[in-house]
């Protein structure tokens, strides 16, 4: 049988199990949460490894681009509402028999003072989750664009410099701006689906997990899909060039800004949705998701999944993040209590740091190429080549 | 702020000008194929200072762009700065009171001590091994957490020196030990791509260095009693202090500078350590051979040095710098295993303001870098926005730097 295809088969057997698990495992609401959560990660594992695994740029900002995402849909959710009467008072947008009211920034609430000027029964929505949502793409794309730009003359070190110092610099504005975005204390967002929704004749209220899992899930493969079709078209090539030897890439006519500034682009937007879906289905946001931690985390599950590669490190970050999660529970050996909250980020630094000294390649990308075949070549080369030595010793 | 208004348009001026400067300056230069290395620095300072009034004789002339196209034009950016402040808040303490201006400066320049040094070892390491110890902040924290277990937990009454000499011990070990396993690796070729391996490879130490600290100790914050207690002083005279008055809390010159003595002791340390790195680096035989080093590995391995050998000596030798310095500001601020990440942005910022692999930059930019964070703390209005920007005001400076001046104060051209 064509290994190929065989392989395909298998990739279809684990789409299908995903797509069916929550049949399974309905009455677990917290793997449900895990897994969510997990695909999450894989999502920002996996645009991180497009980014620093083939394009070579080794950003510590992509959470900052998550986080811009996510805040983008929380404002969005937080200052916009939908009116059947003109308030009057709010700048707003007249929509057929609907009004777009924009709640002011600061001060008064102006909809508080609409609601002398507007009929009784005038009904106040706030909008579903999807427009916040594709702005924060947008924002993120805009952000990834001005970063991709500014960084353009600067390399290795002095890059991972500046995008920790712009992670920074975004995580204590958000920290600071009380006013719009709740400081420390976190913005509320509405849940995917506030009012639930109908799927096949079921219905699934807003705290159901099944929903925002479908929702990941999709938001999930198909970020998958566009990443890998990049990363095997002529896109990918160029960047992995611009990776190896920028020199010599733009001497054979690879255009360097403007595939650095792509890449930028596309994961920064990737990361803004896997953002403003992850904060919408959460229900806050909190300045905590730039700590270090968060970004150290998602750069371990790339590397230990493989940094070169986009399956290993989404299997990577999925396989982690539920190794995370089962890690939790403390023990106690005599005297001492092992807290392994702490622990457990203990071995997966230690873990971190073994994979890139003895395993380039990462845990998870050596297994996937066993079963691609994909070394078959450097294999024939190396046995060729071994032929031929021996060949020349059997002649000496 | 009673005129908000002022102080934002001189900053709209400083940033639209400068940017304007920044962008369109090179590009004139390079069109009359004249040097465009500094045009964009000098263009951005340039355009901040004197706006289109300024920029347009600079493009039209396009004189030879010295040193002093960047010098004079960021004294006035300052003045400008500086009086639009006064202008926009004049009754806030940094423009009313001079004693309280006095103190900032000082005491900023007292940490900036510190934070020099500290920064020192960054740029050690990086001049030497070529890389930035992205885990610099957890040496620093490892010192200080030294100290306090050394001095207050193990051996109470332990003098707090013996303490920061086991301080240095440890953070020199571990940086020495983590070097062999794991920096060694880069330069026999057993890694592909080096310099994204050692990024990522400290940086995994940092974590790893935190959370296991954070696991061993728990996350109370531990505090470390002044390690001196200085006699009182008064000069001249005991009921007229107007020279120097010292008490076992604080240090007080001209009845106007007040430093608190922790940081004074810490700052006294810091520069004590200095001098005798300075020796170290300059007269004794194993300091020239890691400068020889630095300059050209190939030809100092030539003359005999071992540069595996020195790599090793300078990463621990960086780490525990950082490990000094975490030492001395124990007994300042109240130590938690999180104490590191600040220090270590801070050491960034400095690194790149100074010139990476600068020694005398380094101690500069620390200056700097305290000079700027005790003006940010002491003179924005509404505190608590302030205290949460400080953060941002040092990673907005390695920003600029990193855009404008790659190569920072006294960098070698890249």
């Amino acid at each position: 049988m064509n290994r190929t295809k065989w392989l395909w088969g298998l990739a279809a057997a684990v789409g299908l199990l995903l797509i069916a698990a929550p049949a399974l495992l309905e009455s677990y609401p917290y793997i449900m949460h895990i897994a969510i959560v997990a695909f999450f990660y894989a999502i920002l594992a996996s645009s991180w490894s497009l980014l620093a695994g083939y394009a070579g740029q080794f950003s510590f900002g992509h959470m900052a681009f998550m986080a811009i995402g996510a805040y983008t849909a929380g404002i969005f959710g937080k200052y916009v509402r939908l009116t059947t009467a003109p308030t009057g008072v709010c700048s707003e947008i007249p929509m057929g028999n609907h009004w777009l009211v924009l709640v002011n920034f600061f001060g008064d609430n102006c909809l508080e003072l609409g609601k002398a000027n507007m009929p009784v029964g005038t009904l106040i929505y706030r909008l579903p989750a999807l427009p916040g949502i594709i702005l924060g793409i947008i924002m993120g794309g805009i952000f990834g664009l001005l970063v991709g730009v500014l960084v353009l003359r600067l390399r290795r070190t002095y890059l991972a410099l500046f995008t920790i110092g712009f992670s920074e610099i975004v995580r204590v504005t958000f920290n600071a701006e009380i006013d719009i975005t709740n400081g420390p204390n976190g913005l509320e967002l509405a849940p995917l689906f506030p009012n639930g929704v109908h799927l096949f004749g079921f219905y699934f209220n807003s705290a159901n997990k099944i929903p925002p899992y479908y929702v990941m899930l999709m938001l999930f493969l198909v970020s998958m899909a566009v990443m890998y079709w990049l990363s095997i078209s002529r896109f990918g090539l160029f960047i992995r060039s611009i990776r190896e030897d920028e020199e010599a890439a733009a001497a054979l006519g690879v255009h360097i800004v403007r595939y650095k500034v792509l890449v930028f682009v596309v994961t920064s937007m990737i990361a803004a949705a896997a953002g403003a879906v992850e904060a919408h289905y959460i229900g806050v946001i909190t300045p905590n998701i730039l700590l270090i931690l968060q970004m150290s985390l998602v750069i371990s599950m790339a590397v230990i999944g493989g940094l070169e590669s986009l399956v290993g490190a989404a299997i990577g970050a999925i396989i982690i993040e539920f190794a995370l999660e089962f890690l939790r529970t403390s023990f106690t050996i005599g005297p001492i209590v092992v807290d392994m909250t702490t622990w457990r980020l203990v071995f997966f630094g230690l873990l971190l740091m073994l994979t890139l000294r003895f395993w380039t390649n990462g845990l998870i990308y050596p297994i996937i190429q066993r079963l691609t075949r994909s070394g078959v070549a450097e294999e024939t080369v190396a046995m060729r080549q071994a032929a031929v030595e021996g060949a020349v010793e059997g002649q000496g | 702020m009673e005129h908000a208004s002022y102080f934002f348009l001189a900053l709209l001026w400083i940033v639209g000008w400068g940017t304007v400067g920044a962008v369109v300056t090179p590009r004139i230069y390079g069109r009359k194929d004249l040097d465009v290395s500094q045009a964009s620095l000098a263009g951005a300072a340039t355009g901040a200072a004197g706006g289109p009034f300024a920029l347009l004789p600079l493009w039209y002339l396009t004189p030879e762009l010295t040193w002093k196209w960047v010098a004079i034009p960021s004294i006035v950016i300052v003045i400008i700065f500086a009086g639009s402040f006064a202008a926009a808040d004049p009754n806030n303490l940094c423009v009313t009171n001079s004693g309280f201006v006095a103190t900032q400066l000082v005491n900023g320049l007292v940490i900036g001590t510190i934070y020099g040094l500290m920064a020192l070892g960054l740029t050690l390491i990086f001049s030497i091994l070529g890389v930035v110890s992205f885990a610099h902040g957890e040496f620093y924290m490892l010192g200080g957490m030294a100290v306090f277990y050394l001095t207050d937990v193990w051996f109470p009454g332990l003098h707090p020196l013996v303490g920061v000499l086991g301080a240095a011990v440890l953070t020199f070990v571990i940086g020495v030990i983590f070097e062999r396993l794991f920096l060694r690796a880069m330069n026999t070729g057993q890694v592909e791509r080096p310099g994204e391996y050692a990024i990522l490879v400290t940086f995994g130490l940092g974590f790893f260095l935190q959370y296991l600290t954070l696991a061993l100790v728990g996350a109370n914050p531990k505090k470390v009693p002044r390690f001196f207690e200085y006699p009182t002083i008064s000069l001249p005279s005991a009921d007229n202090p107007t020279l120097l008055k010292v008490t076992a809390g604080t240090i007080k010159m001209f009845n106007l500078i007040s430093i608190p003595s922790p940081r004074f002791t810490a700052a006294l340390i810091a520069l004590i350590l200095l001098v005798l790195l300075m020796w170290f680096l300059y007269y004794t035989w194993i300091g020239k051979a890691l400068r020889a080093v630095s300059q050209d590995r190939q030809a100092a391995a030539v003359t005999g040095i071992n540069p595996d050998t020195m790599n090793t000596l300078a990463f621990g030798l960086g780490t525990m710098l950082a490990g000094l310095s975490g030492a001395s500001l124990v007994q300042v601020f109240s130590w938690v295993p999180w104490v590191g990440i600040p220090a270590s942005a801070r050491s960034f910022v400095i690194i790149v303001l100074g010139g990476m692999g600068s020694l005398p930059g380094a101690f500069i930019g620390g200056l700097i870098v305290g000079l700027v964070e005790a003006a940010g703390a002491g003179c924005v209005p509404d505190p608590q926005r302030a205290a949460s920007y400080i953060p941002a005001y040092g990673m907005l400076i390695l920003t600029l730097v990193l855009l404008l001046k790659p190569t920072g104060l006294f960098g070698r051209e890249l």
